[in-house]
């Protein structure tokens, strides 16, 4: 395990060395893809989202270093990477309680968005 | 010329050009502390350390999205809040979207991997007393992470609240506080919705279009009860219908048509009243 970490710190106030990222980055993707799997299937937010997931998911699978995954991902450290990655699963479970997919919820009124008035 | 062809020596600085000589002479003898300068910022130890390191984040230009991008992507992952995306003049991206979408739109806008507008910049409103609902909120977010920007626009009117956004965003307290101060816009589930700009004991919100420019009350010191009071306001000045007309005659051929024309005011009566 010692052989993995190869930093000291991320230079990011607050933000940890991450100890097992792949670990950490697998259990996330597979919430998160298990949650995404609740919505309609027509929601956009839901393929998108889905879509950047899996491509992650299939990097994280398929390179064992780090440092070369950073490098992959291009989305900055993979402290950041997991950061990111546990934003979206809260995010994806308050979604489930909103559902912005559905249509609009009405227009707004006459001239509200118009300006200059006169 | 007697310097044609000679080595000319100011100061520390040799040069061997024919023409240019005579105009470089009085240069360098009017200036002679400034070509020192010159001289010491080409030494070798100034430039040897040259900076390098770029201090701002790199652009990903495949990961990042064009601001018209941003706004369709918002407004498809979210059609049930985004009634319009729009990019302005000045080349803003603008989500317009129904006052309920607050806390959606902005946690969408956070957390998501494609926007992660982490940044808050602040909360402001505007007044237009025409519309139906007066008050236009606007947020203004940052993502550092893809460097763009953008504005969340809602609106909202005296007696609906709208969902405080304190919960996601920490900076947003004090802002809050302002917008509900200046314009009396409540904010539901905010921690501490208190006045932060106006004095003691203020009533009514100054950013409000009916506010009047003189406020409601003025302060002075009293010197019987020795201290500053606070009285409803007293114009010194009563009111006045100003006559705008010049006294002087401008036009007094036009005045002598008007009187023939109405004729009654030059009967003979009213001559003898006068």
């Amino acid at each position: 395990m010692a052989s993995k970490v190869l930093k000291e710190s991320t230079r990011l106030a607050g933000l940890a060395v991450s100890k097992n990222p792949h670990h950490s980055l697998t259990v996330l993707y597979e919430k998160l893809l298990k949650t995404l799997d609740k919505m309609p299937e027509n929601a956009v937010y839901r393929q998108q989202t889905k879509q950047l997931v899996e491509d992650r998911f299939k990097l994280v699978k398929s390179i064992q270093d780090p440092q070369e995954l950073e490098k992959k991902i291009n989305c900055g450290q993979i402290e950041e990477v997991i950061k990111q990655a546990e934003y979206e699963l809260i995010l994806s479970r308050k979604m489930l309680e909103w559902k912005p997919w559905e249509p609009l919820i009405s227009q707004a009124p006459k001239d509200q968005w118009k300006w200059p008035m006169a | 010329m007697s310097f044609s062809s000679t080595l000319l020596k100011v100061g520390n600085l040799t040069c061997r050009n024919a023409n240019k000589i005579p105009a470089m002479v009085n240069i360098l003898k009017s200036n002679l502390h400034t070509t020192k300068i010159i001289l010491q910022s080409q030494s070798p130890a100034v430039t040897k350390n040259p900076v390098t390191a770029p201090t701002v984040k790199k652009e990903n230009p495949e990961q990042k999205m064009s601001l018209t991008q941003v706004g369709q992507y918002v407004s498809q992952c979210l059609p049930k809040y985004v009634q319009l995306a729009q990019i302005t003049d000045s080349n803003e991206l603008e989500i317009l979207i129904h006052p309920e979408g607050i806390i959606p739109v902005l946690t969408f806008l956070r957390e998501n991997h494609r926007t992660q507008f982490h940044s808050f910049v602040n909360v402001t409103a505007m007044d237009v007393p025409a519309r139906q609902y007066r008050f236009e909120l606007s947020y203004n977010l940052l993502s550092l992470t893809y460097n763009n920007r953008i504005r969340v626009k809602t609106y909202t009117d005296e007696l609906s609240p709208v969902d405080s956004i304190t919960g996601l965003f920490e900076g947003a307290n004090w802002f809050e506080r302002e917008v509900w101060d200046l314009y009396g816009v409540f904010f539901s589930n905010h921690p501490d919705l208190r006045r932060i700009l106006t004095d003691y004991g203020f009533s009514g919100h100054p950013f409000r279009k009916d506010f009047p420019l003189t406020g409601f009350v003025e302060v002075r010191y009293d010197d019987e009860v020795k201290r500053v009071v606070t009285e409803p306001l007293e114009l010194t000045q009563e009111y006045r219908k100003f006559d705008l007309g010049s006294p002087w005659e401008i036009f007094p051929a036009h005045r002598a048509i008007e009187s023939s024309q109405t004729g009654t005011t030059a009967t003979p009566e009213n001559q003898q009243k006068k």
